[in-house]
Formats: C-alpha cells, structure tokens, sequence
C-alpha cells in the first residue's frame, strides 16, 4: 500500500492534492482512500491531507502514521513541531520540500534518516498574501514521484476534482501539475510500497492505568487567565507586517485598536507588534494613515525570533 | 374588518351547529375549550391540529378523540415543527398529483401559554420567519396550568401560583406575545376570548382568509388556576374585556386595530376580586401599592392606544 | 452502475438521493453538513425533486420529519452528536407514532467536553428509542444502508424509523470508491412509499399519537414497538437477500470475519472494524486463530446470529467506542446478555478504546487479541481495558500543566 501524506497551510490546496492525486490512483486502477485531516484549524495555519492507494481494498484507516512520501507545500512549516511534517518518516520514506533552497541544505539542516528532495520555487513569489494554491503541483510532483500514475491519470484526476471551476481553473492548474510531474521525472518511482506491522514483531503499546483524580484536576477546567498566549499563532502568518517608525506618526489608536487579535501593543506612544501573535491578516497596513506599515515574505523560520 | 364583509353580523349569525366533540377531560368551566370550540366551528374537518404539550394534550386520550378532522401530537416545544412537515408533506403530496386538493388540509398549532410563552418560542419564531402557512391558536390560562398552575411566561404581576404561593406573588411580568408575533410581521395576529364570541368568530373568519403564519390568542379563565367558581368563566372574561386588562386586537397589513375599545373601562380591582389568585390583594388587607402597579399598567396601555 | 470515490457525506446524500426522498428537514452540525448541503445543492440544480427545509433546532427537524412522514411522504434527514441529544425527545416520539423514515447520524463525540471526532455515544443514547440502528464501517455501506433503511422501516411488519450511522472524519470527510446505483436497479429494490393507511386526509380523520390512560393500553403500545423491532430480524435477512442478488454486495445484519475457525474474535462496531480486519489478516499471517465479529445492526440486536458464530469460542475481546460511564462498554454489555448462560459461551475482555477520535494502531489490536489469548489461556477474565498510553498521559500532564491543575493532582490538600 501507498501511505502519501501532503502538509500546507490552510488555503493551500492539501485537500484538492489529496482528492486530484486519490482520483488519478483511482483511475489507474488502484483502490484509494484520500482525507483531509480538518480540525480548529484556520488560513494559514498547518494543515495536512493523505493519501491511501492500493491493489487491494483498503481496511486501514485514520491518520497514516508511516508515510512513504510526505510533501511539503511550504517550507516554513518544517519547524513548526504542531505541523508534525514529520511525524513517522524513516528511512524508507521520501520527504519533498517545495523550497527556494536546495536538497542538500535542508539534508544538513534536518539530519533526517528519509531522503530528502527539493521541487525548487524557481520564481520568488511577489504577494503571498494570496498564499498560493499549489494543490496540483503537488499532486502532479506525487504522481511522478510513485511512478504508477501516467500522465493522463494525472490531467484526469485534475478534470475531476477542479472541471466545476471552469477550463480556465482546469488548465492552469493541469499546466503547474504537469510542470512538476516533468520535475520529478528523473525520480520517477522513488517511493516505494510499504509492508504492513507484523503481529509477530511489534512495539507493543504502553497501556497505563489512570489513576482517579479529583474534579478540580479532571474536570476539563482550566484554572488561569491567558493561556491562550502560549499558542503561537504568529505561526500562521506569511506575510510579515512591519513598522517603519521614521514614517510612523504614534497614532497608535488606529492599527492597535483595528487589529483583530489585539497583537498591537503600545510602547512608548508607538505601535508595537506581537509576531508571536500576529496572524499576518494586515488589517495594519490596510488602515495605517501615513503608509508606514509595509508587508514582507516570511522567513523559513517565521517564529525563530520567538524562541 | 367591515361589518359588509364579515358573515358575523350579529350573534344571530353565529354557529348554531357545534363541530368539537363533547366528553373530553377539559376541566368543568375551562374558558380555554370555550374558546377552542367556537375556532374549531370554523375549522372543522379539514383540519390537521398540532398539539404542544399542556392542558389539551388530554383532548385525545386513546381511544376518544371530539375531533372530526385530525390531530397529531407533538411535543411541548415543537408543535410549529410539526406544523412545518405537515405542511410541506401536503404541499408536496398535492403538488405531485398523490393527494386531491379536496383532501387537502388546515395545518393548526393548539398550544397553551407554557409552550406558547416559553419553551416553543424558538420553534414559533422559526416558522414564522419560513413564512408557513399556519394557524397558531393560543389557550393563555396565565400558568403551566395542566401540571397545577405553576407560574409561567404569561403569568400576570402578583398572581398566586403553585410556585408563587406566599407574599406579593407572582413577581415578574405577562409578557407581551401579541408584540412578539407582530415584530416577525406575521400575516395576521389577533387577541380574542370565548366570553366575546362574535369578535371571536369575525377573527376566525379573518385568519382563514389569508395564507402565511396566523395567532389566535385566547385568554382563557382557568377556574382550576385562577381560583374562581366556574359558572364565572364568562363573566371574568367579559371583565377582562371591560376592565381592558386584556385588549382585544388585530393586527394585519402592518396595523394594530383595536377591535372593542371599552368606552368606559371599568376599573381593574373589578377584574382581580373575582379570582382567588388575588385575593391576597384585598385580604386580609388592601395592599394599595400592587393594585395601584396594576391601575398604572392597564392604564398606561391605554393611554397609548387612544393617543 | 457508476464506480466512484465519494465521502461517507457524499454516499449518504446519494442514499437520499437514490431513495427519491420527498422531503428534507435540516439543521447544520459538524461534521454532517456536507449532506445537507449537498442535497441543497441538488435540489436548487433541479436534480431531486424533493422539498429541503431548514429548521430552527434538531428537536423541531425530528418533529418536522415525523410529521412529514406521517403525512405520508418519504423523508431523509441527517444529524450529529449533540444535534442528536437535543432532539432526543422527539426520537421517542416519533419512533411511537410508527412512522417510517430514515436519519443518518454521523458519529461525533458528546459534550463535556466537546470535540468535533467520533465515538458512538451519541447514537448509543438514542439505543432505546424505538430507532433501529444500523453502523456501516465504509462508505459503500453508507449508500446501501440509506437503501436498506427505507426497505425495512417502509416494510408492513415493521414500520419504524432507521438510523444509519457513520463515524464523523473517519467515514464523513473520508473519499473511497463507491458504487452508485442505477436510479431504475434502486426503485426496483424500493418502491414508492406507501403509508398503509396510516396518513393524515381530509375525509379520513386520524387522531395521531394521542394520550392514553393507564399502564395496561401504554404498555400494549410501545410492546407493539418492541414487537416490530423483533421482526425486523427477518425482515432485515431477506432484505439484505434481495439487495445481495439486485447489486451483489453483501450486507449481512451481522459481518462474520475469519470467524469460522477462530478461538478469540474481536468485536467491534462502525469503521475502525476494518482496522481489526486488517489486524485479523496479520494475525492469521502469524498463525493465531484470530476472528472479527461487527454487529451491522445494534437495534434489533442480532443476538441469535451473534451467538451462532460466538458460542465455542475460547474467548471474545469487545472494543466499544463508547462509554456508560459506571458500567463500562455498551457492546460488552449487549454481547455478554446474548451470551449469558448459553453453554459454550465464550470469555468476554472488554476494551474501550477510540473515544473522541483516538486512533487505535494495529500494534494496539495485536496487544489485545495477545491479552485475550492469555487470558483465556489463564480462564480469567482481565479487568477492562482503557486503551491509553503512557505517552498520551504524559502529553495530558502537560496540558494540565498550563491549565494550572498541578498543585491538585494528588487529591485534596490534608
């Protein structure tokens, strides 16, 4: 069995690259089960889908714990330990990054026991406020990448999820699709298929016995003020307001009292943003009088600061 | 209403041939059945009643039934609801051929003021707002009266209640259902008793006429309740009439129309004398300060209509 | 006969579809909503003619339906988890009026505290309503239990309303392949809805669920539920024949896997059985004689078909995906009344495992069917299991950590 799992953030595309890839399986011939893992979770904000295929019914079900091929739609989510990009990926399995940097960088850098490929981001993207819709590249990258899907599997599976959205939709998406199926074309079946646990040999679970404790404690109750600060919701964020304190006039009433989620503070008479908190929604820019605020691309690292 | 318009020119045009049933459990003197009866001659056969938890649940009780058309009971809180999916059900039945419209059927909510003022609002609003063509009539025995005339959302300032029992009583206020219905501009709305039978029967008249979401409002004298001998039920409905401690009204095209303006009301201490709920009031002394409260308040209703 | 992949969502709106329902009463809650939209989306398209209504609480859409159907049209509606529990009056209700519809419920979790992922309280608290019930583990099985459902609740001898149920997420977001019917192969297998008699008409006064006096008429009439739930057993069988020979899928009202030759079957209802199947697989491919029981129907409960591939066995591991908190697991406590006293009958180890979402990996379900062979082994009954580990403990400490429970944690201060 096939086990593929997409990581992105919301508004992404991970559902449409799970359910273009599930349906060009499913016309190759292949049983599949594909699902988003849907949660609290909002735009911007780490989200995954997967992938099962298989010659034969498919009984396993649930979150794929051990993926054969984990794609990442952006690159700043692999430190993000919410993400859990890669969570279960050994040395059998196949990590993707759409990333600017190259595949040995992020070797170095992740010391992981899976191989590690770059699909490179050869144009640096001018807004990604609009957070890029990169569902079919990545269905089109995963396609090659299994080697069992050919290429009219792939359009076909692009007609199917996105033909509602119009020719227009359909050809640009099958035009990236198709772009990074040739990508990965000299990594053509790369992944392979993973066996399933034995009974004979297996981790058995480390069951414990919960003990009784009082309401206080297990009563789902949460005894403080303001814990929600430790959520580092700055993390959803790629697009990074900035202040530029020459052009601002200290008319911190206006950016500090519009921003959503109260990020602004005021230090000294002059606006202050929380990046631990601040979701990049840009409210700040949009209403800021003297133009002061300006936007900038998310580093890898979006939150290094914070840590 | 014009009096050219009305088949109810005079008492004399009234039903002399009585369509409800006898030999129900409604208790000896209920001004509620009083009422109820003289609807259900306009209603008759053709008509699908839906009933809300209260007093007349226990019209039916297996296997007597003083209906001649149908009845299903629903619940305390959803009766409007049942309304909905009868309404539709014969819709669609008639629409695709399968019922004749000479077997269609008047879907009516029967409910007291303990649904009506409480628990089924939220289902009454609902349908309402849909816009269902309904007819919602209202028994307002001023207490959950089938369960010992606890107070409830109709409660009248200073009743006794079984759960107002001592002191000043009831300490709340009758709330004003007829302004809830005309705030969702429903297609009709009236205010009726069975003491007054001709108002009555021109309202009934008025509310079949139209389509779309239409109140009766019954106040019903509950000699069980209220504390009075049951040969009185009339004349404390014409009281509350006469005292104008319950306007009779219409609303329709946008208007309230008061249909019996007192010329002379009399005064309101003739009206709480009659019912043991307040006696407390005069006995074992006057207590000045709650009649005059009730003075004010009809009153000041008053003053506002007639300004 | 069109092969697809369709959600669980998906497959239960073309149940509804298929089955030309007449009337949708509806209230959106996550994670059903997607069949309510997608019958909206149909219906405003003009590709089902039936009438969708949105209502104002789950307690009026039961009332609405109930009332639609006994009017006398065929209705569809879908609900979740707390949706549920707060029309859960009118479940009764309108299981008494002996009216026939079907509401799918998608499985999810009960408040306090709330989550959005499935375990099966929530259809396991309407187990007494006079509901039949039926659990589908894939989404294939969804669409044909719309089908089934209509068939049995429509059916003479029994005249009740179905529940289908679907885990949330697991089954509701999840796409497999599924075949749908051809609409004609589907109104052969159901016919158009015929209300026997029993409808609201002008000219034919009926007085519907009325109250009665007394213990003896009360008892006589809700008997008659118990009655009719019992014959739809039967019924059931030489429904589910039919649709076998009509579409060649089986759906048994009990799946019996590797059973034959078992010594220790696991028992499980909904999706995650197929989770054990694959586990059974494994289990054989070790040489263990390991079978999977799944109940399909919980109300009528098969118990003489459970019995017929229980009684002999070594021992029975029951993993419930639910909770009756100060009994334990409910299918334990169904399967061990079946059992109860019959010669034969196995030992039963129960497992709650799977509440609110939680996974349960095949490592999990080799440990309990190794638990359950040692205990059968021993012939001592093992105390019931929580599937929790170690490390999901220590990831709640740190939870409670933030939620400042620490200082509390050892019971009240001397």
């Amino acid at each position: 069995m096939y086990r593929i799992r997409f990581h992105g953030r919301g508004g992404q595309g991970m559902k449409t690259a799970s359910r273009i890839l599930g349906s060009a399986l499913f016309s190759t011939g292949f049983e599949v089960q594909d699902a988003p893992r849907y949660g609290a979770e909002r735009r911007g904000a780490p989200i995954f889908a997967y992938v099962r295929a298989s010659r034969a019914p498919i009984d396993e079900r649930g979150v794929i714990q051990r993926p054969d091929l984990v794609l990442v739609a952006d690159d700043s989510l692999i430190p993000v330990p919410a993400a859990g990009v890669l969570a279960g990926i050994d040395a059998h399995g196949l990590l993707l990054i759409r990333s600017a940097e190259p595949a040995e960088r992020w070797r170095e850098r992740l010391n992981a026991a899976a191989r590690v490929i770059v699909l490179p981001i050869t144009e640096p993207l001018l807004d990604r406020a609009a957070l890029p819709q990169v569902g079919a590249t990545c269905a089109g990258a995963a396609a090659r990448l299994l080697g069992v899907v050919p290429a009219e599997a792939l359009a076909a599976g692009i007609e199917a999820e996105l033909g509602g959205l119009g020719a227009r939709v359909v050809e640009r998406n099958l035009a990236e699709a198709m772009a990074a199926y040739q990508a990965m074309a000299p990594l053509a079946g790369a992944v392979s298929e993973d066996g399933e646990i034995a009974a004979t040999d297996y981790h058995p679970p480390d069951w414990v016995d919960l003990p009784f404790e009082t309401a206080r404690v297990s009563a789902p109750a949460i005894h403080a003020a303001l814990t929600s600060e430790l959520v580092d919701t700055g993390l959803w964020r790629s697009l990074r307001p900035e202040i530029d304190y020459d052009l601002c006039k200290g008319c911190w009433w206006v950016c500090s009292s519009l921003c959503p989620d109260g990020a602004i503070h005021v230090e000294n008479g002059r606006p202050v943003i929380d990046y631990d908190h601040c979701k990049g929604c840009l409210v700040c820019l949009a209403v800021c009088p003297p133009h002061a605020i300006s936007a900038h691309t998310e580093a890898v690292t979006p939150c290094a600061e914070s840590s | 209403m014009s009096e050219q318009e009305t088949r109810y020119r005079s008492t004399r045009d009234l039903p002399s041939l009585h369509l409800l049933g006898t030999g129900t459990p409604m208790c000896a003197g209920c001004g509620g059945l009083e009422a109820l009866h003289q609807i259900y001659d306009q209603l008759g056969e053709r008509s699908l009643i839906l009933n809300a938890a209260g007093c007349m649940t226990l019209l039916a009780v297996y296997p007597y039934t003083p209906f001649r058309g149908s009845w299903l009971y629903t619940a305390m809180a959803s009766a409007p609801a049942g309304a909905q999916g009868a309404r539709d059900a014969l819709d669609i039945l008639v629409a695709q051929g399968r019922l004749p419209p000479e077997e269609d059927l008047r879907v009516v909510v029967l409910t007291g003021d303990g649904s009506a003022y409480g628990m089924g609002l939220s289902a009454t609003s609902g349908a309402i707002e849909r816009g269902l063509d309904f007819l919602y009539i209202v028994y307002d025995n001023e207490g959950y009266a089938n369960t010992g005339q606890q107070y409830s959302g109709a409660t009248p300032h200073a009743a006794l209640t079984a759960t107002s029992r001592l002191g000043a009583g009831f300490p709340g206020e009758k709330k004003d259902l007829f302004a809830i219905w005309v705030a969702h501009r429903p297609a009709y709305a009236a205010t009726v008793i069975g003491a007054e039978p001709l108002d009555l029967a021109r309202k009934v008249e008025q509310a079949l006429a139209i389509r779309g979401p239409k109140l009766l409002l019954a106040l019903a004298p509950c000699p069980t309740g209220w504390d009075f001998d049951p040969q009185r039920t009339v004349e404390i409905g014409r009281l509350a009439v006469q005292t104008g401690v319950w306007p009779l009204k219409e609303y329709r095209d946008g208007q309230v129309v008061h249909t019996k303006v007192p010329r002379e009301r009399k005064p309101v201490e003739d009206y709480l004398r009659t019912q043991g709920r307040f006696r407390h009031l005069f006995e074992p002394e006057r207590q000045d300060a709650l009649i005059a409260a009730w003075k004010a308040r009809v009153g000041t209703y008053w003053a506002s209509v007639e300004t | 006969m069109r092969r697809v992949l369709l959600t669980g969502n998906a497959a239960a709106a073309w149940g509804a579809r298929l089955a030309r329902v007449d009337y949708v009463p509806a209230f959106p809650i996550t994670p059903q909503t997607e069949i309510i939209e997608a019958l909206a989306r149909w219906i405003d398209a003009g590709e089902m003619a039936a009438r969708l209504v949105t209502l104002e609480s789950e307690h009026s859409m039961i009332t609405a339906a109930g009332a639609a159907a006994a009017t006398g049209v065929r209705v569809f509606s879908a609900t979740s988890s707390q949706g549920l529990l707060y029309g859960m009056e009118m479940l009764y209700t309108v299981a008494g009026w002996r009216v026939p519809w079907v509401l799918v419920n998608v499985s999810r979790g009960l408040s306090a505290p709330i989550t959005l992922e499935p375990d099966h309280n929530d259809v396991l608290a309407a187990r007494d309503s006079g509901f039949l019930q039926i659990h589908c583990a894939g989404c294939q099985e969804v669409l044909d239990s719309v089908l089934l459902a209509y068939r049995l609740a429509e059916d003479a001898r029994v005249r009740l309303p179905v529940i289908v149920n679907l885990d949330g997420f697991y089954l509701s977001f999840t796409r497999e392949p599924v075949s749908i019917p051809e609409p004609a192969e589907v109104d052969a297998l159901l016919p158009p809805f015929d209300p026997q008699g029993l409808a609201f008409r002008a000219g034919a006064p009926l007085s519907q669920a009325v109250a009665v006096l007394g213990g003896g008429p009360y008892s006589y009439f809700r008997y008659q539920v118990q009655l009719a739930a019992q014959n739809a057993l039967a019924v059931y069988d030489e429904i589910a024949a039919d649709f076998a020979e009509r579409f060649g899928r089986s759906h048994p009202a009990v799946e019996a896997y590797q059973c034959d030759d078992a010594e220790v079957v696991l028992v499980m209802m909904g999706s995650f059985a197929t989770k054990a199947r694959a586990a059974v697989d494994r289990l054989r491919d070790a040489g263990r004689p390991v079978g999977l029981l799944r109940p399909r129907l919980l109300r009528p409960f098969p118990a003489a078909a459970c019995r017929r591939h229980l009684l002999g066995k070594r021992a029975l591991a029951v993993i419930d995906q639910n909770l009756s908190p100060g009994q334990g697991g409910v299918l334990a406590t169904e399967l061990a009344a079946a059992l109860y006293g019959r010669p034969g009958a196995p030992l039963l180890a129960s497992f709650i495992g799977g509440l609110g979402g939680r996974d349960i990996p095949p490592e999990e379900l080799f440990e309990i069917a190794r638990v359950t062979e040692a205990a059968a082994e021993r012939g001592e009954t093992p105390p019931p299991r929580l599937l929790y580990t170690e490390a999901e403990l220590r990831e709640l400490r740190k939870l409670q950590t933030i939620a400042a429970v620490e200082r509390d944690r050892r019971g009240p201060a001397p």
